[in-house]
C-alpha cells in the first residue's frame, strides 16, 4: 500500500515470517542492535510452557494492581471520573462511529472497573455499588481491538471537566495486553525492526547513504550549489534527528533543514547519525516502557558521543515529545550535557528574525496546517510550523477548530502503521479530519509528523481527493533563498 | 424520642464525620504521595498553572468548550450546592445572623432573604438534578457509560434535595431546634429533633457524607489533581 512499507520490506531482507516468530516469544538471547554498538540484551517475556498453563487473569489484576503505586496520573484517573460523556462528544473514533466501544470513557473503565475491584476498600466492599468488577475469563482477547481504536489524540483531555487524559489509560491497556503478547503484529514488528535496525524503516547503512547522495544530487540539481549533509560528523553542534520518513519516503523536509543550515552558514556545524536516524519510537505506543528506554537510549549515547551541543529533533511529534516531555523531566539517564530543540522552533526563529528569505510565488497553492496532537496538545509546538508556512506559502489557511483543539488524523497512537485496520482508519477515525480539510479547499496539507502524513496520504486515496500531503519543511524547501534565488523545480509529484 | 432517632441524630453524626475525615485524608494523601515521573501538560496553556485549576474548579471553562448544554446545568447545580451549603450553616449556627446584623440587615430581613434566595435554590437544585438524571438516562453517550453507582450518587443527592425542599416548602421548622441539636453534638451531648422530615433529610445527608470518600463524588478533590497535572507547566 505504501512506499513506507515497501521500503521496510525491500531494506529487511530478512525480517519476516518464520524467523521473526521465532525470535519472539522464549528467546533470552542477546540480540545485535546496531552494527559496532555494544551487544544489549533485549529482554522478552517468557510465556508460560504449555505444561504450566499462563495465569491471565492474575497478571492482568496484578499490573492493573500496580496502578496504585503510580504513575499520579493513572491513579488519579482511577478514582475522578464522572461519567459526564463529554469525551465522547470530541473523541474522532466515537465521531466516527458511536458505539459503545468507542466511547473513550467506556473504554478507559475496561481497567478503572477492575482497579477498583481489587484496590480500593469501597470496591472490594460494595462491588457494583461503586462501579467495581472483576476480570472476566478471556477478556484480554477483546482488550485488542478495544485499546487499539483509541489514537491517544488527547482530545477528550483538553474538553474533560476533570481533566482526564484518556491516552494513558488506552497506554496501560496496551501495556498490559503487550505483556501478555497480544501486541498486534504489526505495531510488534514495528518496534522490533526499530530494535534490531535502529530505526522503524529497518533501512541499513547502505540504504541510508544512498538516500543521503540522492537528497545532496537533488539539491544540487535544484541550487546549482553544493548543500551537504553531514554525517557523523564528532564535534558538530547540532545533531538532527529526523523520523526516518523524512530520510527515506518524504525526504524533502530533510532537504529543508539542509537548506536552513546553509543559508545560516552552520553547513559544518550540524550532522546525522548514519546508525540513528529515526527518531520515531513505537515503545510509546505499545505501551512497553522497556523498549521505549531500549530504543530511546542510543540516540542520548550518540549525542552524547558526537560532543553535541543541541540535540535538534526533526518533524516527528511523538519522537520530540518523548525526548522533551519525558525522557527529560523524567531523567531517564540523569542530566544532560545538551538541549532538545525542535527543528521547527528553530527555523521559525531564524524567520523572525530575517535570517532567512523566501519566494513564495514558489508555493502558490492554497495550504493547510494539519497539528500533529504529539506535538500540538503535548509539546505546543504550534505557532512554529505557521510562522515557516505563513512565510514560504502565498496562501496558508487554517483548518477549524486547529493547534489544541484539532482533530486527531486518524492514525495517531500508531494507528497508522497498522494496515490491518485499514478501513476503519478511512472510514471512522479519519472521518472528521477529512471533512475538516474538504472546507479549507487547501491542495497540499502540511503535518509535521512522519504518522499523520501516512494517514492523511492514504485518507486523500481512499476518499478521491486531490490533496497532496508533506511535511513544513518541505515548502519552505520549495521556496527558501539561497543566494537570492529559490530551487528551479516544477514538478514535486515524482 | 426512640432508638432509631438517636442514631440517627445522635450516633451517626459523629460516624460520618470521623469516616469522611479519614476516607477524605486517605484519598488526597495517596494522590500525593503517588509520584508523577514526565510531564503530562495539556497546551496550549496561558496563565499560571495555580489559576488553570482555579478556574476549572470554578467556572468549568473546557466543559464551557465542550458541553454548553451540560456546563450550563451542571454550573448551575454546582453554584446552587455551593450556595445551599451556605445556608446551611445558617440552620446550624447563628454566624451569618449576627453578619448580615452586623451590616445592618434586620432579622425580617434575614428571613425574607433566607425564604426567597433559599427556597429558590432549593428549586433550581431539584430542577437540575432531574435534569442531570434525565440527560444521563436518555441520552445514549451518558447511558452507556453509566452503571448503578453513577445513579446511585445522584438520585440520593436528589432524594436529600427534596426532602429540604418539603421542610422548607411543606412540614413546620424552626431554627432554634436545629442549632440546639448542633450545638448538642459538639458539646458531645447530643439531643434529638423531634421532626419526622428532618430525621429523614439527615440520615441521607449522613449516608451521603459517609458516601462520599468512597464514591465518584470525590471529584470534588479529584479535580484538582488532575487538572493539576495537564495544566502543570
Amino acid at each position: 500500500m505504501s512506499e513506507r512499507n515497501v521500503r521496510a520490506e525491500e531494506t529487511v531482507p530478512e525480517h519476516d515470517g518464520e524467523k521473526a516468530a521465532q525470535a519472539r516469544p522464549g528467546d533470552t538471547t542477546p540480540r545485535k542492535m546496531v552494527p559496532g554498538k555494544e551487544e544489549t540484551p533485549v529482554v522478552v517475556d517468557l510465556p508460560k510452557t504449555e505444561r504450566e498453563p499462563r495465569d491471565v487473569a492474575g497478571e492482568v489484576v496484578g499490573a492493573i494492581g500496580a496502578i496504585k503505586d503510580g504513575p499520579r496520573v493513572l491513579k488519579t484517573y482511577m478514582e475522578t471520573c464522572v461519567k459526564c460523556g463529554t469525551c465522547a462528544t470530541q473523541c474522532p473514533v466515537y465521531f466516527g462511529d458511536p458505539s459503545k466501544k468507542y466511547n473513550p470513557a467506556a473504554r478507559s473503565d475496561l481497567i478503572r472497573s477492575i482497579y477498583k475491584k481489587h484496590n480500593t476498600r469501597s470496591g472490594k466492599l460494595l462491588g457494583g455499588l461503586v462501579g467495581a468488577r472483576d476480570y472476566e475469563d478471556r477478556e484480554v482477547e477483546e482488550w485488542v481491538e478495544h485499546f487499539y481504536s483509541c489514537t491517544g489524540c488527547r482530545r477528550c483531555a483538553t474538553f474533560c471537566p476533570m481533566g482526564i487524559d484518556n491516552s494513558v489509560i488506552t497506554r496501560k491497556g496496551r501495556a498490559i495486553l503487550d505483556k501478555l503478547g497480544l501486541t498486534p503484529d504489526t505495531m510488534k514488528r514495528v518496534v522490533e525492526i526499530s530494535l534490531e535496525t535502529g530505526n522503524t524503516d529497518g533501512a541499513t547503512l547502505e540504504a541510508f547513504k544512498a538516500a543521503i547522495e540522492f537528497l545532496e544530487e537533488e539539491m544540487r540539481d535544484e541550487h546549482g550549489i553544493d548543500i551537504k549533509i553531514p554525517v557523523d560528523v564528532e564535534g558538530a553542534e547540532y545533531f538532527y534527528v529526523p523520523p526516518s520518513g523524512d530520510v527515506l519516503v518524504n525526504p524533502e523536509a530533510t532537504t529543508g533543514i539542509a537548506k536552513v543550515f546553509y543559508v545560516l552558514g552552520l553547513q559544518d556545524k550540524w550532522t546525522m547519525s548514519s546508525r540513528l536516524f529515526d527518531g520515531a519510537n513505537y515503545g510509546l505506543f505499545t505501551g512497553d516502557d522497556k523498549s521505549m528506554k531500549a530504543d530511546n537510549e542510543p540516540y542520548i549515547k550518540e549525542a552524547k558521543r558526537l560532543g553535541a551541543k543541541v540535540l535538534f529533533m526533526g518533524e516527528c511529534g511523538h519522537a520530540y515529545r518523548i525526548m522533551k516531555m519525558m525522557m527529560e523531566p523524567g531523567k531517564w539517564w540523569g542530566d544532560l550535557p545538551f538541549e532538545i530543540v525542535n527543528c521547527m522552533e528553530f527555523t521559525a526563529e531564524k524567520i523572525l528574525t530575517g535570517e532567512l528569505q523566501f519566494d513564495k510565488s514558489k508555493n502558490p497553492q492554497p495550504v493547510t496546517y494539519h497539528d500533529p496532537c504529539n506535538f500540538g496538545r503535548s509539546c505546543n509546538i504550534v505557532e512554529e510550523p505557521r510562522i515557516i508556512m505563513e512565510a514560504s506559502c502565498q496562501d496558508f489557511r487554517e483548518m477549524y477548530p486547529n493547534r489544541g483543539d484539532n482533530w486527531c488524523c486518524g492514525g495517531g497512537g500508531g494507528l497508522s502503521a497498522m494496515d490491518d485496520i485499514y478501513e476503519f482508519r478511512m472510514t471512522i477515525t479519519g472521518k472528521k479530519k477529512m471533512e475538516q480539510i474538504r472546507d479549507t479547499d487547501a491542495k497540499y496539507v502540511a503535518a509535521a509528523c512522519s504518522n499523520c502524513k501516512r494517514q492523511l496520504t492514504q485518507l486523500m486515496e481512499y476518499h478521491k481527493e486531490d490533496v497532496a500531503v508533506g511535511g513544513v519543511h518541505d515548502m519552505l524547501s520549495r521556496s527558501i533563498l539561497i543566494n537570492g534565488k529559490a530551487a528551479e523545480r516544477v514538478n514535486y509529484d515524482d | 424520642m426512640n432508638s432509631a432517632s438517636f442514631f440517627v441524630l445522635g450516633v451517626l453524626p459523629y460516624l460520618a464525620v470521623v469516616v469522611f475525615a479519614a476516607g477524605m485524608i486517605n484519598r488526597f494523601y495517596t494522590w500525593f504521595k503517588t509520584p508523577q515521573p514526565g510531564k503530562m501538560t495539556l497546551f496550549p496553556a496561558g496563565g499560571s498553572a495555580t489559576g488553570g485549576v482555579l478556574a476549572e474548579t470554578f467556572f468549568f471553562p473546557s466543559l464551557f468548550r465542550g458541553d454548553r448544554v451540560l456546563w450550563f446545568f451542571a454550573w448551575v447545580f454546582h453554584a446552587t450546592l455551593a450556595l445551599v451549603f451556605l445556608g446551611h450553616i445558617r440552620v446550624f449556627t447563628g454566624l451569618i445572623d449576627r453578619v448580615l446584623m452586623s451590616i445592618g440587615v434586620s432579622p425580617e430581613g434575614i428571613d425574607a432573604m433566607s425564604s426567597t434566595l433559599g427556597g429558590a435554590a432549593g428549586v433550581v437544585l431539584l430542577a437540575t438534578g432531574l435534569l442531570l438524571l434525565f440527560r444521563r438516562i436518555v441520552q445514549q453517550r451518558t447511558r452507556e457509560i453509566s452503571n448503578f453507582s453513577d445513579f446511585f450518587a445522584l438520585l440520593l443527592l436528589i432524594a436529600i434535595i427534596f426532602t429540604g425542599d418539603l421542610m422548607r416548602f411543606g412540614t413546620h421548622f424552626e431554627l432554634a431546634e436545629t442549632r440546639a441539636w448542633a450545638r448538642s453534638l459538639v458539646t458531645f451531648s447530643p439531643i434529638v429533633v423531634n421532626n419526622g422530615m428532618f430525621q429523614v433529610h439527615a440520615l441521607l445527608a449522613m449516608v451521603l457524607i459517609i458516601y462520599v470518600p468512597f464514591s465518584k463524588i470525590m471529584h470534588f478533590g479529584g479535580i484538582f489533581f488532575t487538572q493539576a497535572l495537564i495544566k502543570r507547566r
